[in-house]
């Protein structure tokens, strides 16, 4: 098309599709770009490309069917989904959790957020032409994912968390996986910062592009990594402190720039904080139950039901009523690997949630992309994307 | 926490949402919706700078359910005072679905607002860019609507040209359009031969 510029010169625009299936888009989301030579002028992008009705699907089950499919969400780190979603459940009971589900869902979310820093910034370096990090980021990754294996049974869109308790105990082993697991990590970090910090090519591609102020990140509604790299010292583990996460030893990790490089670095220092407290929380870890005893709440174990009758009734009410979540409306976020997930939960205290409103920090993300990229060159707005980390599940729900 | 409800109860005729037993929330009337909204960005001892959520409620199969049918509930933090929320929670019935916008205030009000709009039908006045975001362009009706059938399937075809958008993002960037393209045209007649409509 040709448009006259601010200045008032004739000038030859391309208007070109970038996606909905673009390798360097990951996923599905579509960039129609307005190009002037390589430069983008004028961004609209559009999602929804894998919108499969979460919020209308979860309202036709009962309150434990939420739970899988809120590892649909973000799956790079799917447990956390369903943790933050049982919290916010037990939080409208009012019920405590035993210590120790704290001890191994504060695990399951820290390793669950090493994975997804992992995943995002392996995939940036990948989209940028690099594949020897991904080797490096990937190899701990597939420790971890043994570690799923062999805690739930799936690899990837894996739920452990139940309301009031967690799927089983872990299994014989466990400590010592995850302290392996850790020590590889660690070696993976020191090699990908040798990759990363001091590479020409990587610091001219990423060094001041994509860059957002922090005023503006927050008035996208940007949280976790995003909004940490531009300087903002926020984060729900040490505001609004939950499982116990103020007594652990570890730092908010911050940037300067919020460009796409700051958004990379503060993850790789965020796997670092996310390792100590593994570590510390391993030290934790003490034998007990793991489930609450209520029968209203959590099911009884599969065993009683065949001595118990109590507990056959109770296994049977749960599964075909559902349990019933105390009538009412609530917002509970809790900090995931990509930033502030929230489940705006209303229930008329049946069996069946009402409505669960999903907020997915991607989509706060995305929403700024277009704003993000208009000024970049065309290469240049791919290395911007992958620092976002756009998750579709979530992103599109 | 209190005394973010009592001014706004004093301030703006707000009423504490009974239903939120476990946050803050309160109901404001639609018409001070905006200037509950700016007072909470722009006080000093308010500061609640980020717009976390709007989700969109519909009532029409609640048990006792007295009042109008839709509500939005809007999420806002303030990433300077750790720790405090609040929730805001407008009621909009069925007869007049129009909800003032709050675009101006906010960036991430542009697609959420868009997003309520799309699954509920709840027209923001002053959008700049009112579309579906997560439905398809052809999509009929709002599917979170609680009288919308779960199992219904529709017949998508097109794509969305997002042509006219990107004109208007140019425009407002200060660009003036000459001429289009003739490729990027769209001709409706060819889209729907390609598809199999009836």
């Amino acid at each position: 098309m040709i448009v006259l510029d601010p200045n008032g010169e004739k000038v030859n625009l391309m208007a070109l599709n970038v996606g909905p299936t673009h390798p360097a888009t990951h996923h599905c989301v579509r960039l129609l770009a307005a190009l002037d030579g390589e430069t983008i002028v004028a961004g609209v992008h559009e999602i929804g490309f894998m919108h499969r009705g979460f919020e209308k699907m979860v309202e036709r089950g009962t309150w434990q069917q939420v739970i899988p499919y809120t590892d649909r969400l973000n799956y790079c780190s799917a447990m956390m989904n369903n943790i933050a979603f049982c919290r916010a459940v037990e939080n409208m009971y009012g019920i405590e959790i035993p210590e120790r589900t704290k001890v191994l869902r504060v695990i399951v979310n820290e390793l669950s957020r090493i994975n997804d820093h992992f995943i995002c910034v392996a995939a940036a370096f990948q989209d940028l032409g690099g594949t020897t990090p991904f080797m490096y980021a990937f190899n701990p990754r597939e420790e971890i994912m043994l570690i799923w294996e062999k805690l739930t049974g799936a690899r990837l869109t894996n739920s452990f968390a139940r309301i009031g308790g967690l799927y089983r105990d872990s299994y014989d082993g466990f400590e010592d996986d995850v302290l392996a697991a850790c020590k590889s990590v660690e070696k993976a970090l020191k090699d990908l910062h040798a990759c990363l910090d001091r590479n020409r090519i990587f610091l001219d591609r990423t060094v001041g592009v994509g860059k957002i102020s922090a005023e503006r990140a927050i008035s996208y509604g940007w949280t976790g990594p995003c909004l940490r790299a531009t300087g903002v010292e926020s984060d729900l583990r040490k505001d609004e402190p939950y499982y116990d996460y103020e007594t652990y030893d570890w730092e908010v990790v911050v940037g300067t720039q919020g460009d796409a490089n700051d958004r990379l670095q503060v993850r790789l220092a965020e796997i670092e904080e996310s390792v100590k407290i593994v570590r510390q929380a391993l030290k934790r870890l003490a034998p007990g139950p793991v489930d609450i005893v209520d029968p209203r709440i959590r099911v009884p174990a599969h065993k009683l039901a065949y001595q118990d009758m109590e507990a056959l009734i109770g296994r049977f009410k749960s599964v075909y009523e559902g349990i019933r979540v105390p009538e009412g409306e609530y917002y509970c976020a809790s900090e995931c690997a990509n930033g502030e997930l929230g489940f705006t939960i209303v229930s008329d205290g049946s069996g069946h949630p009402y409505r669960i409103k999903v907020r997915s920090p991607s989509f706060a993300h995305v929403s700024a992309f277009n704003e993000l990229v208009e000024g970049l060159t065309l290469a240049d707005s791919m290395a911007t994307l992958p620092g976002l980390n756009m998750i579709a599940g979530e992103l599109d729900r | 926490m209190e005394s973010v409800i009592d001014i706004l109860e004093s301030k703006f005729g707000a009423k504490r949402d009974e239903k939120a037993k476990w946050d803050a929330c309160v109901v404001v009337p639609k018409e001070y919706l905006h200037n509950a909204v700016e007072f909470l960005k722009n006080d000093p001892s308010m500061q609640f700078d980020m717009l976390l959520d709007l989700a969109g409620i519909d009532y029409l199969t609640y048990p006792n359910h007295e009042g109008p049918r839709f509500a939005i509930s809007y999420a806002f933090k303030c990433t300077k005072k750790p720790g405090s929320r609040v929730r805001l929670k407008v009621l909009v019935s069925e007869a007049d679905l129009k909800v003032p916008t709050i675009t101006d205030l906010y960036a991430s009000a542009n697609w959420l607002e868009r997003e309520v709009y799309d699954q509920y039908g709840l027209v923001f006045t002053g959008h700049p860019d009112l579309r579906r975001i997560l439905n398809h362009v052809e999509f009929v009706g709002h599917p979170l609507r609680k009288d919308y059938p779960a199992q219904k399937r529709q017949w998508l075809s097109t794509t969305d040209f997002l042509i006219p958008e990107l004109e208007k993002r140019l425009e407002d960037k200060g660009y003036r359009i000459v001429q289009r393209s003739k490729e990027i045209m769209p001709v409706e007649e060819e889209y729907l031969e390609g598809s199999i409509r009836e």
